[in-house]
């Protein structure tokens, strides 16, 4: 009885110690004002509406979107069939692969962009300052998950044992991995996606140091509104969690009903 | 003329050999088993069969056809594997239907064929579940039926059973032969378990390190084993060295004497036996195992152990340990092996 009052109650603080800043930050951007009082003095949505109204907003918001998707989509249409061929035909490169995907972990993002600065500066490729050098830099942030999760997957199938078996009812290769190894990988993929897709809407040291206010994601314009008023920030900031939140759950949704 | 022909069949990985100059021969219709331990090259020479694995050395015929460089695709063979390898994001139908779909057949013969095979292999009630919700056995069965409804012209099995538990085994085991002589179709089987290979096979060929060290029907193999590594392998033999087969039997031999544990009889002190078998030996049971409807002795006589096996026809039969008993050994069916 002890023992479960007592695992309890570490349940309880560790929830409270993860909602408490969420909630108070929810707080505050429903607050009017909330200054020299202990609870905040009346409550409005206000910030919200101004924040949604806010053509700047809209536009960071969706030139964030638009580069996630398109950084997940680039880095699908290399990994998926990257790690198919690696674990099919050639799993003893897995292991150059686990120390392949843990370079981007080991140099920190500002050296990183500092590297590629000096590269796409200038030079056949002047890519900096437009949006196409994040879809690279987010390439290597997503192989990591990606491969991890897909490698893992695959692992898990006995894909020699099920293209074989496709082989021999007729399919060719590409059909038997479409048709067959495809499908068994959503739920890795999807995972992946996901996780990746909350992780890069959330970036920021990529897209502040190599594009900057010339194609403004939503963390740029997070920062960018530092000096301006904190209910206003606090409103982007949940508006962003929420977004996000929703986003996990209809993906945990959407791996369950279909297994 | 053979249906299919294996002929110098070799497959090296860099140094060690899988197998070298296979060479044999099925007939149409003929249930033909491949028996040997793991590691003998058997599953390597069924997919060779199979196109999974390219050989390095030899032809494959099928029918007088030249198969040896084609890609599985197009050998028109079927193949079940000891893990089922089922799609698991299809359910039992689209598993099965899954090679119609491939060679493109209309939705209604599609249709029509799977119920048919479902029919066969007993698994109707089942055509929308998937894999995971099936049991072993059913999940083989599965498997079976999706080799079966392209109409394969050589059926392939690679320990199909393995994976399942006895009593399943052997349901499955009947099942299988049954549509295997129902549908004519040339199967070959790949197993490392003798029972199997005898119950099942019209031939049986015995691997060993690569090489087919004795080939025969199911009868000829186990009461003639062609080899000591075949009749060691083939069940419960008993093998004498020269020096214990001088002593015991008076015969001179250079290789080893192979005795059926069941062609060795018990005999009580006085009773009767027949005179063209040999003489009785003095002999004392140092260990009994019951078996079921076979009791196996392990009993001494001069100084070598014997396997005895004697049938348990009543509820005395057992003989208790320490009792001296006689034994007879018929020396019709012993056999010197190499």
């Amino acid at each position: 009885m002890r023992a479960d009052r007592f695992h309890r109650c570490v349940v309880v603080l560790l929830s409270l110690l993860l909602t408490v800043p969420i909630m108070a930050t929810l707080l505050y951007s429903l607050s009017q004002r909330w200054e020299a009082t202990i609870l905040p003095e009346g409550l409005t949505l206000a910030w919200y509406g101004q924040l949604w109204h806010d053509e700047r907003f809209q536009a960071a918001f969706s030139h964030s979107l638009l580069i996630c998707a398109g950084s997940l989509l680039l880095s699908t249409l290399i990994i998926v069939p990257a790690a198919f061929v690696v674990c099919y035909r050639f799993p003893r490169l897995d292991r150059w692969m686990n120390v392949l995907i843990l370079i981007p972990f080991s140099m920190p993002p500002v050296v990183a962009s500092v590297g590629l600065l000096e590269l796409f500066a200038a030079g056949p490729l002047p890519l900096v300052g437009t949006p196409w050098i994040l879809l690279g830099s987010y390439f290597t942030i997503v192989l990591p998950f990606m491969y991890r999760a897909l490698a893992d997957n695959l692992r898990a199938l006995d894909i020699v044992g099920l293209m074989d078996a496709a082989y021999l009812l007729g399919a060719s290769t590409p059909r038997a991995f479409l048709l067959v190894i495809l499908p068994n990988l959503r739920k890795g993929l999807m995972a992946s996606l996901f996780l990746s897709f909350s992780f890069l809407l959330g970036e920021f040291v990529f897209a502040n140091m190599l594009v900057g206010a010339r194609y403004e994601t939503l963390q740029v314009y997070l920062y960018s509104l530092n000096a301006g008023s904190g209910h206003f920030t606090s409103a982007l900031v949940m508006s962003y969690f929420l977004f996000t939140l929703v986003l996990t759950w209809l993906a945990t949704r959407l791996s369950r009903s279909n297994k | 003329m053979f249906y299919v022909e294996i002929d110098g069949l070799t497959k090296r990985y860099g140094a060690s050999t899988v197998f070298e100059d296979i060479r044999l021969g099925l007939k149409q219709g003929e249930f033909v088993t491949l028996l040997g331990p793991s590691g003998c090259g058997k599953s390597t020479l069924l997919r060779c069969l199979a196109g999974l694995t390219t050989a390095d050395q030899g032809r494959i015929r099928v029918d007088g056809q030249d198969i040896t460089t084609l890609a599985p695709q197009q050998r028109g063979i079927g193949m079940v594997f000891q893990n089922y390898a089922l799609f698991p994001n299809m359910t039992v139908v689209e598993n099965i239907a899954f090679g119609l779909k491939m060679q493109k057949r209309s939705a209604a013969e599609t249709a029509k064929r799977v119920a048919e095979v479902i029919r066969l292999v007993e698994l109707a009630g089942k055509e929308a579940r998937y894999p995971h919700e099936l049991s072993g056995g059913q999940r083989q069965r599965v498997a079976l039926a999706r080799a079966l409804v392209v109409e394969p012209r050589i059926l392939l099995l690679d320990e199909p059973l393995s994976a399942l538990d006895a009593r399943i085994r052997r349901n499955l085991r009947e099942q299988i032969r049954d549509i295997q002589r129902r549908l004519g179709l040339t199967t070959v089987f790949v197993t490392h378990d003798q029972e199997e290979a005898l119950t099942l096979s019209d031939r049986i060929f015995v691997m060993n390190q690569g090489r087919i060290v004795q080939e025969g029907t199911a009868e000829a193999v186990y009461t003639q084993p062609a080899s000591e590594f075949v009749a060691r392998f083939m069940g419960s033999y008993n093998l004498l060295s020269p020096t214990e087969a001088g002593r015991l039997l008076g015969v001179e031999l250079k290789g080893h004497l192979a005795i059926r544990p069941e062609s060795i009889r018990l005999c009580e002190p006085g009773e009767q036996y027949s005179a063209d078998l040999g003489a009785p030996l003095r002999a004392i049971i140092r260990q009994h195992q019951l078996l079921g409807n076979i009791i196996r002795y392990q009993v001494e006589t001069e100084g070598v152990s014997l396997q005895v096996d004697h049938l348990n026809r009543a509820a005395d039969d057992l003989l208790p340990v320490g009792s001296e008993i006689a034994v007879v050994i018929d020396r019709r069916q012993m056999r010197e092996v190499h």
